[in-house]
């Protein structure tokens, strides 16, 4: 297990300078000049000279990258244009935020999904089972953004059953309840499209199993019904996890519309945020922490994948 | 907001949720009704927004700002009109063209190329393989979502640099596709006699492994323009779309959050036109499927 870790880290290595190399590469190829704007209009070609010597950007693309990479690398993710702050406390609270959301979100998914899927696959011969299999391919096609305007006109805007933005009370902050009050809605909305794809796998691969011979075996030496399911269940698992890994970037991508719609100060606000204000600094750093972060993620479902199937180890 | 994942799940063998042995049995083709009824919805669509100056009552930018947020179902605006008293049912019809175009071509072009990148991949002798496979695993490394947003941002706002943006994204699943599924055929027997009799791997490329890869990658693009759609939706909410007079999905949507408190319907109406249409090519994709019965030499 411990040579899957390992081997697993290790392979994340070059995929993480292609991430890096990609986020400079679409950081250079934007329209419009950072000197001119840190300058100002006014500014005479000596202040510009001497800007673009202190950003390094007369140098050559190799030495930028290299320095780019030894500022990142020592946690310097540069200073926020619009804001004048630094970037990187900005983007890693946005970034905990995010997650809170997109955990959240799993939680709906996951629980939501396999209970979904359960339905279906149990049921796939009735007309109720058909019906989960009908809601879960609604909600696979199912913008989340769309999901989010649909809570929102509902639940918050006709009812004012829940809060319609924020991530606390804007009184006092509210501690952990105000937070699940103001996470409920964001979270469905950001869940709901995977809901619908786990309940799909979940249904098709328990069918699957179900119909294999070693449960035929089980039944007749006289399992109850239960503890079948169980068996078919943890055969299952490996498929589940498949997904779950496909999901998490679906999560996360969810969640930066939602966020918006929601005014949840996540990643997702701040890039656009810092797309109206041109504020490439920010938008580079929250592109290159969410790539890392997601591949990081990658490994943790990977190593549990390994965990729940000893086939894959190998 | 769909994710790219999506399809390749609805495109496993085993998502037919049906017992070995059903899928071959049938043997009889007929047009399944999947494939109808989302068939004829597009082909609508497609027909309205093509005809648009004929069949939408109003142009897309036309409307006095005194008809302003008019409701569903109000005398000559059929879907009532937005802040700025354009009539929302002309706008929705306008609107389809960038709408339909930004799910469309960027799957025409990410299919053209990650079909090609997948065929050399895997015919193109190992290290070939290597070095494509890993450079798509970069850009499979960012949430799509998040590589379709910052790329737009990068090229700027507009149709175009949407166009560019979603096709770099698509490309990396396309070719994984195209990668598996052309594997799926090397070892098969026409594939040995071709080589066996000397054909160069290009020739094999196209003459023997695309007519049989081509239902496969149908079946799954149809469905990726579902997401194309859902995505440029998105970008164009977020800002990044069509300028801002211009009638668009995801900008009306955007026009119409800010009059969320004073007229909730209405910001649904670009909502479910984003859904309705990417769940038509959803179950168009699955109708295919269906259809050209792809697959079913696994048995399952």
């Amino acid at each position: 297990m411990e040579r899957f870790i390992g081997r697993r880290l290790l392979i994340c290595i070059p995929t993480l300078i292609g991430v890096t190399i990609v986020v400079f590469i679409t950081i250079k190829i934007i329209p419009g000049n950072p000197v001119a704007s840190l300058a100002g209009i006014n500014s005479t070609a000596a202040v510009r000279a001497a800007i673009t010597h202190r950003l390094g950007l007369d140098q050559p693309w190799p030495v930028q990258y290299f320095d780019w990479i030894r500022s990142t690398l020592q946690g310097n993710l540069g200073t926020s244009i619009s804001r004048q702050v630094a970037v990187r406390p900005l983007v890693f609270s946005a970034l905990s935020n995010t997650f809170i959301l997109a955990g959240a979100g799993a939680v709906v998914a996951f629980v939501g999904g396999t209970l979904l899927g359960l339905w279906g696959a149990l049921r796939h011969r009735h007309r109720d089972g058909s019906v989960a299999d009908s809601v879960a391919a609604l909600t696979v096609a199912a913008p989340q953004y769309s999901v989010a305007l649909v809570l929102l006109v509902v639940l918050t805007v006709n009812i004012t059953a829940f809060p319609s933005g924020g991530m606390y009370n804007s009184s006092g902050g509210g501690g952990l309840p105000a937070l699940l009050d103001h996470l409920i809605l964001p979270a469905i909305a950001v869940g709901l499209a995977p809901l619908g794809v786990i309940a799909r796998i979940f249904r098709s691969s328990l069918i699957d199993v179900m119909n294999q011979e070693f449960v035929t075996s089980l039944r007749a030496r006289g399992l109850s019904r239960g503890a079948v399911l169980r068996h078919a269940i943890h055969n299952t698992l490996p498929s589940l996890f498949t997904v779950a890994g496909l999901q998490i970037g679906f999560l996360l991508g969810g969640a930066l519309f939602v966020e918006i719609l929601f005014t949840w100060p996540g990643i997702g606000q701040l890039i656009f945020q810092s797309i109206s204000a041109r504020d490439y600094p920010v938008i580079e750093a929250c592109s290159l922490v969410l790539a890392v972060a997601f591949v990081l993620l990658n490994v943790i479902i990977d190593v549990g994948h390994a965990l729940v199937d000893p086939r894959v180890r190998q | 907001m769909s994710a790219i994942e999506i399809p390749i799940g609805l495109m496993s063998p085993a998502d037919d949720g049906l017992p070995a042995g059903e899928v071959i049995s049938r043997t009889r083709r007929h047009i399944p009704l999947t494939v109808i009824i989302p068939g004829s919805f597009l082909g609508l669509l497609i027909l309205a927004a093509i005809f648009a100056p004929l069949v939408a009552p109003d142009g897309p930018l036309a409307g006095s700002i005194a008809d302003r947020l008019q409701g569903v179902g109000s005398p000559g605006h059929l879907l009532g009109t937005d802040g700025q008293g354009r009539d929302i049912l002309s706008r929705l019809i306008w609107g389809a063209r960038p709408s339909l175009l930004e799910g469309i071509v960027p799957v025409a072009i990410a299919g053209t190329i990650g079909t090609v990148l997948g065929m050399v991949a895997s015919l193109g002798g190992r290290r070939m393989h290597t070095l494509i496979m890993r450079t798509l695993d970069v850009f499979y490394s960012f949430p799509a979502v998040l590589l379709a947003i910052a790329l737009a941002a990068a090229l700027g706002a507009g149709v175009v640099s949407d166009i560019v943006a979603l096709s770099i994204v698509l490309i990396a699943p396309i070719a994984r596709v195209a990668e598996t599924e052309v594997s799926r055929l090397r070892s098969s027997d026409f594939m040995e006699a071709a080589k066996a009799s000397g054909a160069s791997w290009p020739t094999i490329a196209g003459r023997q492994v695309l007519p049989n890869i081509a239902p496969t990658l149908l079946v799954y693009c149809t469905a990726l323009i579902g997401l194309a759609i859902v995505f440029a939706g998105g970008l164009s909410f977020l800002g990044l779309g069509i300028a801002p007079p211009q009638a668009e999905w995801g900008s009306m949507l955007n026009d119409l959050n800010q009059d969320l408190y004073n007229a909730p319907v209405l910001t649904l109406i670009p909502a479910l036109m984003i859904f309705v249409t990417s769940i038509a090519f959803n179950i168009l994709g699955d109708g295919l499927r269906d259809l050209l019965d792809t697959h079913s030499e696994t048995g399952q």
